[in-house]
């Protein structure tokens, strides 16, 4: 097993796709900062001027903790769709090269191939999680320093500077569980269609759709609401509510890790009773 | 001694049945050549005997022994099932290395890319090889466990004169190695050349099968041609042979191998003025039979 999973490692990071989604990664974060650098101090004193009428507010807003949880935003759909441009091809790049039916007729079980497909894909989601951590961190407490943080979350919340690293990483830490389980579904899309684009094309329809039912929160749509994944993957923003509610953000982990086993489970089943004939 | 046996084979895909209680036997140390035209089932035995496709009725035998499931055979046979398949942006040689990790082979990937020819190319991506190389390449993959039998499906597809002399001297220096060999094509000509037991297919279903010895000692079916209309003398002649004329100038006759220089001599004598003699084995007849 600790060989397949090697294997699969391998052929990941051999691939320029894995590559090309850090480099935009990388390229996204660095946008960011670069662009609040040049405008950020003009752009935040219009949008906190209604804010200084009732407070008074000391030091500089802007600052690395602000970018790094702005940066954080991207979690909605930027980093879903580029860690899915991975994740996907783990399984569909197989079929698209027929190197399925290399792998499939060496002595090898099925369940063997997919555990180590999985294991590397979590790896990868983690590599991937750690690059976002890191330029979404860095960069911004490089050029704009530390310091409390001001997010409009339910309200205002005043984030101090001492706190702010472990909201930050726990986020992140969430969001890796986020990520693993939306790739479970662009896994289970990519055994049915057995290609990279489709799959890809599906799971970000999905994600669209689903971001977009998510802000309807009237009538009969407020109901669904805990339904939909995306609805448990914007829960990293309660990372920076003053008080942490944890049992809500339990309650998503638990609906996100449920999720990652019914798709596994479902591609376990699929992976194994597929017959290859192509 | 049969290497491997399996019986009533069938294979559905939805309401189609693609494979219909096939049976068939292997020996050890044979080249067989499973023939049929396109869509008749070929490669779907190969992907049933490769695990890739699970059967719904069938039974499988290794030296005798009853197997719990098709896929058992992938722990003594190396394959190249449809086109060959390759990570392309890795060189040949890596392709191999994570075959060789994957299957614990203890096979040197230099030796086994000189056996396939690919000595001089092994650092090159594979992106970039031609139809020959990557055909020789999945050969080198197939080969890298050192299987007791190779199940090769249509590997002579895409390579020119040249690459198939090399590939059929490959099999047969393999096979005479001890590698048993299963080799499926569409095109007789190629089979014909060394295969030592032929299966031919059709519709699902093993339509013939005949090994070379029995094909040698069997009738051919002889077409002769000739440049003017046949005396009465010669006309009664092949008539009495069992001839059966086309038309006032060609005619088809079934004979002996040991027949056919003393009628080919007698028509001569009889002043046929015969200009084209061409020969069909009854593995050729039967395949044009269903092709046509």
């Amino acid at each position: 097993m600790i060989r397949l999973i090697e294997i699969e490692i391998y052929k990941l990071f051999s691939s320029y796709r894995t590559y090309i989604a850090f480099a935009i990664t990388i390229v996204l974060m660095l946008i960011i900062n670069l662009g609040l650098y040049s405008d950020g101090e003009e752009l935040f004193s219009f949008l906190l001027q209604p804010l200084r009428e009732y407070f008074f507010i000391e030091g500089a807003v802007i600052n690395g903790n602000l970018i790094a949880y702005l940066s954080l935003n991207t979690l909605w759909v930027h980093i879903p769709l580029l860690t899915i441009i991975v994740t996907t091809y783990i399984f569909s790049s197989e079929f698209e090269y027929g190197t399925i039916r290399v792998l499939l007729t060496q002595p090898i079980s099925r369940n063997s191939l997919f555990t180590a497909k999985i294991v590397s894909m979590i790896i990868y989601i983690i590599c991937f999680m750690a690059i976002v951590a890191v330029f979404a961190l860095v960069p911004a407490v490089l050029l704009f320093g530390t310091g409390d943080v001001i997010v409009f979350i339910d309200g205002i919340q005043f984030i101090q500077e001492d706190g702010f690293l472990t909201r930050f990483f726990s986020t992140i830490v969430f969001s890796i569980i986020s990520m693993v389980a939306f790739s479970s579904l662009s896994m289970y899309l990519a055994l049915w269609f057995k290609n990279t684009l489709t799959s890809i094309l599906i799971s970000l329809g999905i994600l669209i759709v689903l971001t977009l039912l998510q802000t309807f929160v009237f009538g009969i749509f407020s109901s669904w609401q805990p339904f939909l994944f995306t609805y448990h993957f914007s829960k990293w923003q309660l990372f920076f509510v003053n008080e942490v509610p944890l049992s809500s953000i339990l309650n998503s982990v638990y609906f996100l890790v449920g999720m990652c086993i019914f798709f596994m489970g479902l591609s376990y089943y699929k992976f194994n009773k597929l017959n290859i004939s192509e | 001694m049969s290497f491997l046996q399996v019986e009533n084979l069938s294979l559905q895909y939805g309401n189609q049945t693609i494979l219909n209680d096939v049976s068939f036997s292997i020996p050890k140390g044979k080249i067989i050549g499973l023939l049929g035209p396109n869509g008749a089932g070929k490669s779907s035995i190969i992907k049933v005997l490769s695990g890739l496709v699970f059967p719904k009725t069938g039974k499988l035998y290794i030296n005798n022994t009853l197997q719990n499931s098709f896929s058992e055979l992938r722990n003594s046979c190396g394959y190249l099932i449809d086109s060959p398949a390759f990570y392309p942006y890795l060189s040949a040689k890596k392709n191999l290395r994570l075959l060789k990790k994957i299957t614990k082979s203890s096979t040197n990937i230099d030796d086994l890319l000189i056996r396939v020819g690919l000595e001089n190319v092994g650092p090159k991506k594979v992106k970039h090889f031609s139809t020959g190389m990557k055909q020789r390449l999945a050969i080198a993959q197939a080969l890298l466990r050192k299987p007791e039998m190779l199940i090769l499906d249509e590997p002579f597809r895409g390579l020119d004169p040249n690459g198939f002399l090399d590939l059929k001297n490959l099999l047969i220096s393999l096979n005479e190695n001890g590698t048993t060999i299963f080799v499926s094509s569409h095109l007789l000509d190629e089979l014909e050349q060394f295969a030592d037991i032929f299966i031919l297919i059709h519709n699902g279903k093993i339509a013939f099968q005949i090994n070379k010895e029995e094909l040698i000692k069997s009738r051919k079916k002889i077409i002769f041609t000739f440049e003017e209309k046949l005396s009465i003398e010669a006309k009664e002649y092949l008539f009495k042979l069992g001839g059966n004329f086309e038309n006032e100038l060609k005619v088809d006759i079934h004979l002996c191998p040991s027949e056919i220089a003393s009628t080919i001599s007698e028509l001569v004598t009889l002043e046929s003025t015969l200009i084209n003699v061409e020969t069909h084995t009854i593995l050729q007849e039967k395949y044009f039979e269903i092709t046509i």
